[in-house]
């Protein structure tokens, strides 16, 4: 196990460094470098004072030795230092990672929570209504646009809401978004409060990832039902719940597990819009809010943590489908 | 006995037929698909005809009509600077179509020339594209494209050129695998005892065996690069106003929801009734073209 591990690592280092050169040269792209944009618009600046700084932040080098540089910062957690809110990008990113996971977290159970049970029955049920309607259901999750599915929910349950005339549901109206109602302590309350805030932002978050999950369960399932060993244990008279939990179900999991690990750092990267539509004050917002600013050293700072997702998910893949598919052998 | 007769009759008629007079026919029986190219065919009409269609002109305002209720002068209302809504949503159909139908194309074609580069010459070649092809997977491609389409300025080749980089690595893939299996066929070693060269080999006899599952992927890719541009117009770094594309209709439609809902309703409904036409298409055209592939 361990040599598999080494090996694996060994093959992640190009992956690591091209990720890291396009994500460098992303920043250095930018229109004026960070002198640039420190002096514009101040006529006190004279020339030679651009020339010392750029000389003074090592701007003047070549690109190789900026890259080995700003790569050694950042391997020791400098991210840069953020031109509009003052403060060292890590520190700026890190309470809004925080905040991104209140929508991530709920928004990946709920995807799973829906996917699989709906993937294994359409599947089992091939050609039926069920499965008709669970792949439309696919379709309609993977081509509508997040922004505006957000926006159509926040019409229904916050300014439409016809439902609040009918008795029982009259409480049922949410907010158009925020984080938190004002006033309210901290503490359990707080976090009670913030449940309405969370609800229609996360459906909108994990639609997408509910009718992609959906799509691989059912086709990792077919495949798998349509097998020699699946037919021999029907065959032996094994009950049809032990077909399926105990032979079917434990093969068709392995690759959908790795396929679920690859897809989580899609998860914070389609955050930006959901973040945006609903107010939500997480990383995805913050890097609209900079971009937008041109404050592109926050851009990046976030752009690297997600990379780095991607490439912790993608070990973590590798680990899980090394642990849980016996066939793969280890040297 | 009747029934072996019709599928004889059944295989003969096929037989007498060409690969994509057989592609049509599965085509045909694919009810989504048909209804999925249908209105595509009609959006598109219906966007390079808007200038018949439609009285007004698209930057036409009439600030006595703000924020107009949906009437017979206005069938779909009027904005907050009374721009005629239908107006703009015909013409927004333009950019957004042209947009996916060129990113989509250039993408096809960028791939088309990696995975054929990779998979006709394997070895070292096939190696650093494919590492490339990784690498560019595995970058989170939302947020950087939301950076780059805000260095491009608002500029439609722009936001065409950044959604095209994000978009050729599925139909390199595709092509190398078919390349690698097309490598190892009889009438490729023929073509080479023939004399002919690598590049004649490669355009006429190996990429038009792989050009099926690029037509397929390209299909879905119109419908994502229409999300794309419509996610980065609606941020405010895609298309600029006063160009109308359905993204940027909505950019300011959430202020107006609580009096003017139908601001949001019609631009985000054409976005999402068109990327799901073209995801029925490409599902079609997939049965119909290679029931075998998998995407």
């Amino acid at each position: 196990m361990s040599r598999y591990l080494a090996k694996r690592l060994l093959q992640m280092i190009p992956l690591v460094v091209g990720l890291s050169v396009i994500i460098f040269l992303l920043l250095a792209a930018a229109p004026g470098d960070p002198v640039d944009l420190l002096v514009f618009g101040n006529p006190n600046v004279k020339a030679e004072d651009v020339a010392r700084l750029k000389h003074y932040y090592g701007l003047d080098q070549p690109l190789h030795i900026r890259y080995f540089k700003w790569l050694w910062a950042a391997l020791h957690g400098d991210l840069g230092y953020s031109r509009t809110y003052k403060q060292p990008v890590l520190s700026l990113m890190w309470w809004r990672i925080g905040n991104s996971l209140w929508l991530q977290i709920p928004a990946f159970v709920l995807a799973l929570a829906v996917a699989v049970p709906v993937g294994i029955y359409s599947a089992l049920r091939q050609y039926s209504k069920m499965d008709y309607a669970a792949t439309f259901f696919t379709f309609f999750g993977v081509s509508i646009p997040a922004f505006w599915f957000g926006i159509m929910m926040i019409y229904a349950f916050s300014v439409w809401h016809p439902w609040t005339a009918i008795p029982f549901l009259e409480g049922l109206k949410l907010p158009a978004g925020g984080f938190n109602s004002p006033g309210i302590p901290t503490g359990l309350p707080r976090y009670l409060d913030r449940v309405q805030y969370m609800a229609l932002p996360t459906i909108v978050l994990s639609l997408l990832f509910m009718a992609s999950y959906t799509r691989y369960t059912r086709s990792s399932m077919l495949e798998v039902v349509r097998q020699d060993y699946v037919r021999t244990a029907r065959s032996k008279g094994l009950s049809e719940s032990k077909v399926v939990n105990k032979h079917a179900l434990r093969n068709a999991v392995i690759p959908l597990v790795t396929i679920i690990a690859l897809s989580i750092p899609a998860l914070s990267s389609g955050a930006p819009l959901t973040e945006t539509v609903f107010g939500w004050p997480g990383v995805g917002r913050l890097l609209v809010d900079a971009v937008l600013a041109g404050d592109f050293a926050v851009a990046q700072g976030i752009i690297i943590f997600l990379a780095a997702l991607v490439i912790v998910f993608n070990l973590l893949a590798d680990i899980s489908y090394a642990l849980l598919d016996p066939r793969i052998r280890y040297d | 006995m009747a029934v072996l007769a019709e599928r004889i009759a059944a295989r003969a008629e096929v037989a007498g037929q060409g690969y994509w007079e057989i592609a049509w026919r599965r085509f045909k029986k694919h009810r989504t698909a048909m209804f999925g190219g249908l209105i595509i065919f009609l959006f598109i009409a219906t966007a390079v005809f808007a200038s018949v269609l439609t009285p007004y002109t698209f930057d036409q305002i009439d600030l006595y009509k703000r924020k107009a209720a949906p009437s017979w002068q206005h069938p779909m209302g009027t904005d907050e600077l009374g721009h005629d809504v239908l107006t703009r949503l015909l013409y927004a159909g333009r950019i957004s179509l042209a947009v996916g139908f060129i990113a989509a194309f250039t993408a096809a074609v960028l791939g088309t020339l990696v995975g054929a580069t990779a998979g006709y010459f394997g070895g070292w070649p096939d190696n650093l594209l494919m590492r490339f092809t990784d690498i560019m997977f595995s970058i989170p491609d939302l947020p950087v494209l939301i950076v780059l389409a805000r260095y491009m300025g608002g500029s439609v080749p722009g936001i065409i050129f950044v959604i095209s980089v994000f978009a050729w690595m599925g139909p390199a893939r595709l092509v190398r695998g078919e390349l690698l299996r097309l490598r190892t066929m009889d009438f490729t070693d023929a073509a080479r005892a023939l004399g002919a060269s690598d590049s004649r080999i490669l355009f006429r006899h190996m990429i038009p065996n792989a050009l099926a599952p690029v037509i397929v992927a390209a299909t879905l890719t119109v419908g994502g690069a229409i999300l794309s541009e419509a996610a980065l117009s609606f941020l405010g770094i895609g298309i600029q106003p006063p160009t109308p594309s359905w993204g940027n209709m909505l950019q300011n439609a959430q202020d107006f929801i609580w009096n003017t809902p139908w601001l949001a309703v019609w631009p985000g409904a054409m976005i999402f009734l068109t990327v799901l036409c073209f995801n029925f298409l490409g599902d079609g055209l997939r049965d119909a073209l290679d029931p075998r592939l998998k995407l």
